[in-house]
């Protein structure tokens, strides 16, 4: 079997500077994304033919551009291979993947999993009502498809990310009705030292809240969602202020909405780096369950990186510089470059994460999920959607004797949809931690099987060639 | 404090349960210990009830042979022994009322679910022929059928055109083997029976010939008899005891599909893989027997050779997404029985292991004749064939 240098996985901020780096450093670089053009999530870019129509973009967002006219400008020397999802891990670093003309094994010398994060919501009443979904959701009808998830939109949830989001719907023409923050004005303010460690970035935040401002959007700090109601769709949100743990005091009131945007954060993609059997650790300030990692972004299993919010969540500068990192790291370990220069190189960017790592710890202290966001749920809210099972449900099944994940599989079916419990599995095991006065970590974390992402039969009954593919376009 | 109990069942999986539940049935001081360790073979299993398909070899055995016998030729290789045969046969006619009162004592309900039999397609002449062997072999009462493609897509309207024929036993169905053993472990402790899970017994006490209970971590759990119900650890357990126990793991690896409205009468075999539809609607589709150590991981290759035995079977499979693949380790034996009872020269030690491809279907037995062995009752089933000390026999023999 032909052995890559580099296999890349995802092609957003972490994987295409790590494709980047290791390409002028001389390694062969294989670069997978399951979507057709490199940006990923943040820097997705609109179709050719809705290039015209596409919403303003801001400053990182031309950054974006740049990053991907410099890994455009390389195409000739990287194997990029878009429309193609990584479905399973397997032993030596193979890779098996998917595209629409059939599947394969990619075995690589190196692999760097920046397969990012996805967005976390904690489970509400009303919450599976159609016309509530995740910012980033919303995001990309408006970025990739020009259409408007709603006429009157509520966004809500905890992140920097709501107040984006929140501006990009606004200019598509979208009427914005509020942002609801569940960090209160003081937990700002109380971090607020820390954050002047990366003037850049706090300048990027007051950006974002001026562009509200302008827009006369008001942003609630301190408030949250505590129910969603309607019959077919979204009609109303139920809306209060909170405590410091997020739990709803003082009055309720209730706001009209066709549309409710709501993220509490992101939780890390680490599929393909549990299938690989990469030492996990848990992290709740990052997301949760993170594969552990040295300074390169090696994890504990040889050749294998992780860089970007697939590692932990820390946003798109700070993926980038692992990415780079990590691309640095990969070719000195294949000996395309000498000691030196890779110490040259390496130090500043080491440097420069840890800045960074003041200023994003301050930030996920303020945004951090809090607890009592799980007691909105109620009894009848549903908990895992894949199989539509109930708080109650789940919580009489760790009576029956469910403490564990593998026996409460069995009798609720809780996680045992297609995501694998990767939607449900945060709620379920605080659940299980409340119950049994233990912590999330010891309650553990589900085993990931194959596949990643969905794969049809039919996708296995053609093999590709074990040659590399070349895309040209 | 050191824990004591007169009997201790190492061991949660689908026997180590039934066991449980049939010695509490019986008052019995009763202790199972437990730990999940990845690929036990109760949770890769299909949970087909399928006693005389199994026994002839028209489950997983056809599959098992393909891989493994030298010459690939089907011959009476596949046929296991008549009183085994019966053996899985009277287990499974207990499951109507073994779930009715697994239901009332624990809660469980473990998805029995009769359907359209077990279907064993044939695409060739040989495997044609070696149904015609099969059906030669059965006593009448086996039920087995004989069916042309066109009463086979009758039963089975998805089934491929290509088909040759089938053979069709009436009588087999499938259970939810997760919820069995969890059906079985309820109903003990509802009957007074103890459960530690997430607890793994480093060691089995012996003093001189003599087991005297289970080290625990740091602490002894002592008792009259230990029942090695360890499934592919069966070996590695009595081996800190040394006694010696030729149980080895067989890998199988299973795929399964989203959730499907209802495409499946029937249990489908062939001598690629076996399909069928469970409760909830997912399809499932086994399996490998691969003999790989006690690696659980699985393979591209395994599941793109499922993949495409299914759909080679049921064409309308192919645009059906995958929900998961997984694998598990049978207890596997030289002679594909069972090994149960105790050990010759050993007290206070009983087997319930080696369960192979048959330890689901086997289970209500299994768990009655070594609970009535412990309690010195009449075995509904003679054990003699199943002891260990056959082994010993057979290369004593051969020698």
């Amino acid at each position: 079997m032909i052995q890559r240098d580099l296999v890349i996985v995802g092609a957003g901020p972490a994987g295409m500077a790590a494709a980047a780096t290791a390409c002028r450093a001389g390694l062969g670089v294989t670069l997978i994304d399951e979507n057709l053009s490199t940006g990923g999530q943040i820097y997705r870019q609109s179709p050719a033919a809705l290039a015209g129509l596409s919403v303003p973009t801001g400053e990182s967002s031309l950054h974006g551009k740049q990053m991907i006219g410099e890994l455009e400008s390389l195409k000739d020397q990287i194997e990029w291979l878009p429309n193609t999802s990584v479905w399973g891990y397997f032993p030596e670093r193979r890779l098996a993947v998917r595209s629409d003309r059939g599947w394969q094994i990619i075995a690589a010398k190196q692999i760097i999993l920046a397969a990012g994060a996805y967005e976390f919501v904690s489970p509400f009443p009303g919450w599976t009502l159609p016309g509530v979904m995740t910012p980033g959701g919303a995001q990309s009808m408006v970025k990739t498809m020009n259409i408007l998830p709603g006429s009157r939109i509520l966004i809500a949830g905890s992140g920097p990310f709501l107040l984006v989001v929140a501006a990009q719907l606004h200019a598509a023409g979208a009427e914005v009705v509020g942002v609801l923050e569940t960090a209160r004005r003081r937990d700002a303010f109380r971090h607020l030292p820390s954050l002047f460690s990366y003037p850049k970035l706090l300048r990027q935040g007051r950006h974002y809240l001026q562009q509200l401002r302008k827009a006369n959007i008001p942003l609630h700090w301190g408030h949250l969602v505590t129910s969603a109601e309607g019959s077919e769709c979204i009609e109303n949100a139920t809306i209060a202020a909170c405590d410091g743990n997020g739990r709803p005091r003082g009055q309720a009131s209730t706001i009209a909405i066709d549309t409710l945007c709501i993220g509490y954060g992101f939780v890390p993609r680490t599929e393909l780096a549990q299938m690989a059997d990469c030492a996990m650790e848990y992290c709740e300030l990052i997301g949760g369950w993170i594969p552990q990692v040295d300074a390169t972004f090696e994890t504990s299993v040889s050749g294998v990186r992780v860089a970007g919010d697939g590692g932990g969540v820390a946003g798109a500068i700070v993926a980038e510089i692992e990415g780079t990192v990590a691309g640095l790291a990969a070719a000195h370990q294949l000996g395309t470059i000498d000691d030196v220069t890779y110490q040259a190189r390496f130090d500043p960017l080491a440097k420069q994460l840890r800045k960074l790592r003041i200023f994003r710890s301050a930030l996920d202290r303020i945004y951090r999920i809090r607890p009592g966001l799980l007691d909105l749920a109620c009894p009848d809210t549903t908990i895992c959607r894949c199989e539509e099972i109930s708080r109650q449900e789940i919580e009489e099944g760790i009576e029956f004797g469910g403490t564990n994940i593998s026996t409460l599989k069995v009798i609720t079916r809780a996680g045992m949809g297609p995501c694998q419990g990767k939607m449900c599995w945060p709620a379920v095991a605080r659940l299980i931690a409340d119950k049994e006065g233990k912590s999330v970590a010891e309650v553990g974390n589900v085993r990931v099987r194959p596949p990643i992402g969905s794969l049809a039969m039919t996708d296995l009954l053609t093999e590709l060639s074990l040659d590399p593919i070349q895309e040209k376009h | 404090m050191a824990k004591t109990a007169e009997v201790i069942v190492v061991g949660g999986g689908v026997i180590g349960s039934a066991v449980t539940f049939e010695l509490a049935r019986r008052s019995v001081d009763v202790l199972l210990i437990d730990k999940t360790l990845p690929g036990r073979a109760t949770s890769a299993s299909a949970g087909g009830l399928w006693p005389v398909g199994e026994a002839v070899g028209l489950g997983c055995g056809i599959i098992h042979h393909q891989s493994h016998s030298k010459s690939g030729v089907l011959n009476d290789e596949l046929l296991l022994p008549g009183f085994f045969r019966d053996f899985l046969a009277q287990s499974n006619s207990y499951f109507p009322e073994l779930a009715a009162e697994l239901k009332e004592f624990g809660g469980v309900d473990i998805e029995y679910e009769p359907g359209a039999g077990l279907m064993f397609l044939y695409f060739n002449e040989e495997e044609k022929q070696f149904v015609q062997l099969v059906a030669d072999s059965l006593p009448q009462e086996n039920n087995l059928e004989v069916l042309s493609a066109l009463e086979a897509k009758e039963i089975e309207p998805q089934l491929t055109g290509d088909l040759l024929g089938a053979a069709r036993l009436a009588d087999e169905h499938q259970v939810n083997p997760m919820l069995l053993a969890e059906g079985f472990k309820r109903a003990a402790i509802a009957l007074g029976a103890e459960f530690r899970h997430e607890t793994k017994a480093a060691e089995l006490c012996r003093e001189g010939d003599k087991i005297v209970g289970v080290q625990v971590e740091e602490e002894r759990f002592s008792c009259k008899t230990v029942v090695n119900a360890a499934g592919a650890w069966a070996g590695n357990l009595a081996e800190t005891a040394k006694i010696r126990l030729p149980i080895f793991p067989v890998r199988g690896q299973v795929v399964l599909t989203q959730t499907l409205p209802h495409v499946l009468n029937a249990c489908l075999s062939n001598s690629g893989c076996y399909i069928l539809q469970k409760k909830h609607g997912e399809v499932l589709i086994g399996s490998t027997t691969e003999n790989a150590g006690f690696d659980v991981s699985v393979t591209p290759e395994a599941i793109t050779h499922l993949c495409n035995a299914a759909v080679r079977t049921v064409p309308c499979l192919r645009h059906v997404g995958i929900k998961r693949v997984w694998s598990g380790l049978r207890p596997g034996t030289q002679d594909e029985l069972p090994i149960l009872g105790p050990m010759e020269n050993i007290s206070g030690y009983m087997n319930a292991t080696g369960g192979f491809r048959t330890g689901i279907v086997a289970s209500p037995l299994t768990g009655r004749i070594v609970a009535q062995q412990i309690t010195d009752q009449e075995l509904d089933f003679p054990i003699e064939t199943f002891l260990a000390s056959r082994f010993k026999r057979t290369a004593a023999e051969t020698r």
